[in-house]
């Protein structure tokens, strides 16, 4: 079964990228364009694996990420910051919130689906088993 | 006479604590320390000498010259407080005559307030007048006749005399120090206030840049790496130069946030001669697509032929500025580009002769308690807008800058639900 990836990104052009990317490779993936709907989904569809913009209108992505981890059934789904919040000091801050990857954009599409597949690997040892 | 000897005989020390109050606060205290230790040095000397009476007709005629060339109000007082001799500094920096302060206690020049502390540490003092260790970051306050406090940093020795243990207090009024110093604190909050809008202004511009990157640089690798679909030897070579100048473009990116955290930019101005109608359709051209999909009519009204002697690049950048925000803040209606000569009013030798460009907006105009804010760097007038309307909040401070460059001005009327007008004034020359 291929996993399943929740998206929060209000970009569309970058939505439409990544979905794009992992479509390609074979995995489901589901959309929101905000912090709530991202949350709403998260609960909903519980997924393999959550990426998350951190400029997001009204609920940035920290507290997406807080609001998650307050969540029993989703508190342990491993969430991703695919930001172009980009300055020195970004990556260490979010990784240090509690994000459990960091990709800066722009993205690399060569290496993107290889990453989410080591973040799943390393949440999720037994997957694709 | 050797230093073991006159340390133990004047006993000099600096005790901050008898006049009270007491803060967290550096200062210079090492000059003015070995001011009172030189001063408690030559006193204890004098009392070295006055062992006959002639010699004590001197010493104290030494004494009262040393007293008076100090640069501080000199106060020596007895063990029940009274003051036994000051210096006419005293008399400057307390207000007093000196035949109103010898022989009364030495809390009149103390704030009410501290009286009952100050005498508590007094008598603390001639209990014990040993050297104690002087505290740091002790603010003290003196009272003036009139009433007025003011701020004091005081050292204190003690005496010994035929007539009992007398200690010396060397008071210095520090008003003015205060004041430089509440001063230079105010500008460091400034600047630091100025340092963090700076580096939110850097990281906002860092991430309003790689977000279209995003997309331009993602696309084309995806179509790079075929997921699409084959690619002819043509689109693949040319779609490599499409990647190979989008990540020079981020490279330059980089590089210039870098240099801007190190430079603090200066604007090159190379002057030459623009038509005005040329000006004003390149920049239609750079947002008619933005406003076709928002349906705004674009409008434009320039005479044939004026031209105007300024910096094009610059020029292009404040006009850029401002027909961007009118799209952006514009739902529906049009943006009006006009182009005006002015004349400065007959018979006047002030006011301007010029041209001016006004961009008119039928968008959301800005609230009378937003307008004084507008052209501050680095702020959207409504953070919660930031999302929808996009940007840095850059483009009016800039373009208030290199209008001031260029020897002009912007001003602008708006009316919040009717629209903005902003208008660009430059010097004809």
């Amino acid at each position: 079964m291929s996993a399943r990836i929740l998206i929060i990104e209000d970009n569309e052009a970058a939505m439409d990228l990544m979905v794009y990317l992992l479509h390609t490779s074979g995995y489901r993936t589901f959309s929101a364009e905000n912090g709530a709907e991202g949350l709403r989904l998260a609960k909903q569809e519980l997924p393999d694996l959550i990426v998350c913009d951190i400029n997001l209108p009204e609920m940035d992505g920290l507290e997406v990420l807080w609001l998650l981890k307050e969540n029993s059934g989703a508190r342990s789904i491993p969430i991703v910051a695919v930001t172009a919040l980009a300055m020195v000091g970004d990556r260490e801050r979010l990784l240090r919130a509690g994000f459990d990857g960091y990709i800066s954009k722009p993205i690399d599409p060569e290496i993107f689906v290889a990453q989410m597949e080591a973040l799943l690997r390393s949440a999720r040892p037994n997957f694709g088993k | 006479m050797r230093l073991r000897d006159w340390e133990l005989l004047a006993g000099s020390n600096t005790v901050h604590g008898l006049f009270g109050m007491i803060w967290p606060h550096s200062i210079e205290i090492g000059a003015f320390a070995a001011v009172a230790i030189l001063a408690a040095v030559l006193i204890a000397a004098v009392s070295l000498f006055a062992k006959s009476a002639a010699g004590r007709r001197r010493a104290d005629e030494k004494f009262r010259g040393l007293l008076e060339s100090a640069p501080d109000a000199m106060v020596i007082v007895n063990s029940a407080g009274e003051i036994v001799l000051i210096n006419s500094q005293t008399e400057k920096v307390f207000g007093y005559p000196r035949r109103e302060l010898l022989g009364k206690n030495m809390d009149i020049l103390v704030p009410h307030r501290f009286r009952d502390l100050h005498s508590r540490h007094r008598n603390g003092y001639f209990t014990e007048p040993r050297v104690r260790a002087m505290g740091v970051g002790l603010e003290l306050f003196g009272v003036r006749k009139n009433g007025d406090e003011f701020p004091v940093e005081i050292s204190l020795s003690p005496l010994t005399t035929e007539e009992g243990v007398l200690v010396s207090s060397s008071i210095r009024d520090i008003t003015d120090r205060k004041r430089f110093e509440t001063a230079l604190r105010e500008k460091n909050l400034e600047l630091e206030n100025a340092n963090r809008a700076k580096d939110t202004f850097l990281a906002s511009m860092s991430h309003e840049l790689r977000t279209p990157l995003n997309a331009i640089l993602g696309f084309t690798s995806t179509l790079l790496m075929k997921l699409p679909g084959p690619l002819t030897p043509d689109q693949e070579k040319q779609l490599q130069t499409v990647r190979s100048s989008g990540r020079h473009l981020l490279s330059i990116i980089n590089d210039l946030l870098d240099l801007a955290r190190i430079e603090s930019g200066r604007v090159e101005i190379s002057e030459e001669e623009v038509h005005c109608g040329d000006a004003v359709a390149a920049v239609v051209d750079f947002i008619r697509i933005a406003a076709e999909e928002k349906g705004i009519t674009v409008v434009v009204d320039v005479p044939d032929e004026i031209v105007v002697r300024t910096d094009a690049r610059a020029l292009h950048q404040i006009l850029l500025n401002l027909a961007n925000n009118a799209v952006k803040f514009t739902a529906a209606g049009s943006v009006t580009f006009r182009v005006r000569t002015t004349e400065r009013p007959e018979g006047r030798v002030t006011g301007f002769s010029g041209i001016e460009f006004s961009v008119i907006d039928t968008g959301i105009g800005i609230r009378p308690e937003d307008q004084t804010r507008i052209f501050q760097a680095f702020s959207q007038v409504d953070s919660s807008h930031k999302r929808s309307y996009g940007g840095a909040g850059l483009g009016l401070h800039v373009s208030r800058r290199l209008a001031e460059i260029l020897g002009g001005s912007i001003t602008f009327d708006s009316e919040v639900g009717k629209g903005s007008t902003f208008r660009l004034t430059l010097p004809r020359r």
